[in-house]
């Protein structure tokens, strides 16, 4: 086995979440940039759970409600997300479909059912897998913004396509719920520690290690 | 032009050790410089601790003034206009935000601008005030408070998404109307390459350390 690495937290130590100074935490701010220190991000579990179930409340009417409307001489179109992807594919533009389907289908269904399972293990009802849950992590924090691809198209088409009664793109209702889910997904992977799954991983080893040889330190 | 391989590092701040917690798994490690090109990584879970890019300052400082010019042209010259039944329509950044307010739905077009308009803006004029004035070794008033709002504003700035969002509407709008790209439209381009290269082009320690000597 690997020899047990220092951590941080064992020292009473805090690393800034701004400026990535490592100090005492019983200073309380950090004396380079003035943030306020913790060991680990404060209430990580139940804030990413909680925005978790708004994003889940808005993901129903983003993907119900219309994202725009298209009025074109007099024929009003409501079109849904899923709908947009569907005459893509119709149109076969397959690369196109593709890309809203993994950007505005996949990515925030994924998202969120990641983040769920982190918070599970985080909190010791999955095994932790720091390492395989940590690229899951990773690729949640780093894809989340791509969702946004959606509503800038609408913003495109809403700012383009203005020719009076010949044809017009309004704004729909469900392009605000859409937009929320991906906002709040982001925040939700802001206010996860993934350090919580190490921790478990440590707590977890501790008691394999300790139950054959109680004697040891 | 042949550059040696150099091991310079950005000067620490006085005192004691400075140790580096990995923010992924709180792994301890001593924080020691590492060769110019090179990064440092976390010994248990192998994430990036921190990495020691060359000529930092000189990039971020030159990247983030080409971004904020770059910004001006982009919003001062045509963007992508569109012809259909002898009506033209033009896009820009301020109107694809402005338009959706006036439409009814202000809460994504302030949204929109601030991934936009906002976000960009703020990031590179922060790295320029914060990393310009380092160049000579001094810190700028309030550095810290700007460089603590880079952070935070870093994951909000939306350009290259918005770029894939012009290209699916282009494919969207392809046959219906006559599409001219503008000069905006190709600066818009360049603008997003030079803010990944200016945002990628310093380590947050890096930063904070030099930051910390200047004002020492």
């Amino acid at each position: 086995m690997t020899p047990r690495l220092p951590r941080a937290i064992d020292q009473g130590l805090a690393s800034c979440h701004v400026c990535g100074k490592v100090t005492p935490v019983n200073r309380g701010r950090c004396p380079r940039c003035g943030e306020s220190l913790h060991l680990r991000k404060p209430l990580s579990v139940q804030r990413t759970v909680a925005l978790l179930l708004a994003a889940l409340a808005l993901y129903l009417p983003a993907n119900m409600l219309p994202v725009m409307t298209i009025s074109e001489l007099g024929d009003v179109m409501a079109s849904t997300i899923l709908e947009g992807m569907v005459e893509f594919w119709h149109r076969e533009a397959y690369p196109i479909a593709i890309v809203i389907f993994v950007a505005s289908i996949m990515i925030p269904i994924v998202k969120i059912v990641a983040l769920v399972w982190l918070c599970a293990a985080a909190t010791g009802k999955v095994h932790p897998s720091p390492r395989v849950l940590g690229r899951i992590y990773w690729f949640t924090e780093l894809l989340g913004r791509w969702s946004m691809v959606d509503i800038f198209v609408v913003s495109i088409l809403v700012a383009l396509v203005q020719f009076g009664a010949y044809m017009t793109v309004t704004p729909g209702p469900g392009a605000l719920a859409f937009a929320g889910v991906v906002v709040l997904t982001m925040f939700a992977a802001m206010s996860f520690d993934p350090r919580l799954l190490w921790d478990r991983l440590e707590i977890l080893n501790a008691s394999e290690t300790l139950q054959p040889t109680p004697n040891r330190e | 032009m042949k550059r040696k391989a150099s091991i310079a590092t950005w000067p620490k701040p006085q005192g004691a050790p400075h140790p580096v917690a990995c923010h992924f798994c709180d792994t301890l490690h001593d924080g020691a410089a590492v060769p110019e090109g090179t990064a440092a990584r976390c010994k248990r879970c192998g994430v990036l601790l921190y990495q020691n890019r060359p000529a930092s300052l000189v990039r971020v400082t030159a990247f983030s003034a080409t971004a904020l010019i770059l910004m001006g042209i982009v919003n001062l010259f045509p963007f992508l206009s569109m012809e259909a039944n002898g009506i033209r329509t033009e896009l820009s950044l301020f109107r694809a935000a402005r338009e959706l307010i006036r439409e009814g739905s202000p809460a994504i077009g302030w949204c929109v601008a601030i991934f936009t308009l906002v976000a960009p803006l703020a990031m590179a004029g922060g790295m320029l005030y914060v990393c310009a004035p380092l160049l000579k070794g001094r810190a700028a008033p309030g550095a810290r408070h700007v460089a603590r709002w880079l952070g935070r504003t870093e994951p909000w700035n939306m350009i290259e998404v918005f770029l894939l969002g012009v290209l699916v509407s282009l494919m969207k709008l392809g046959k219906m109307a006559e599409l001219t790209f503008g000069v905006g439209f190709w600066a818009f381009g360049a603008l997003m390459l030079c803010m990944a290269a200016a945002v990628a082009g310093i380590d947050r320690n890096e930063l904070w350390d030099r930051l910390e000597v200047a004002e020492e």
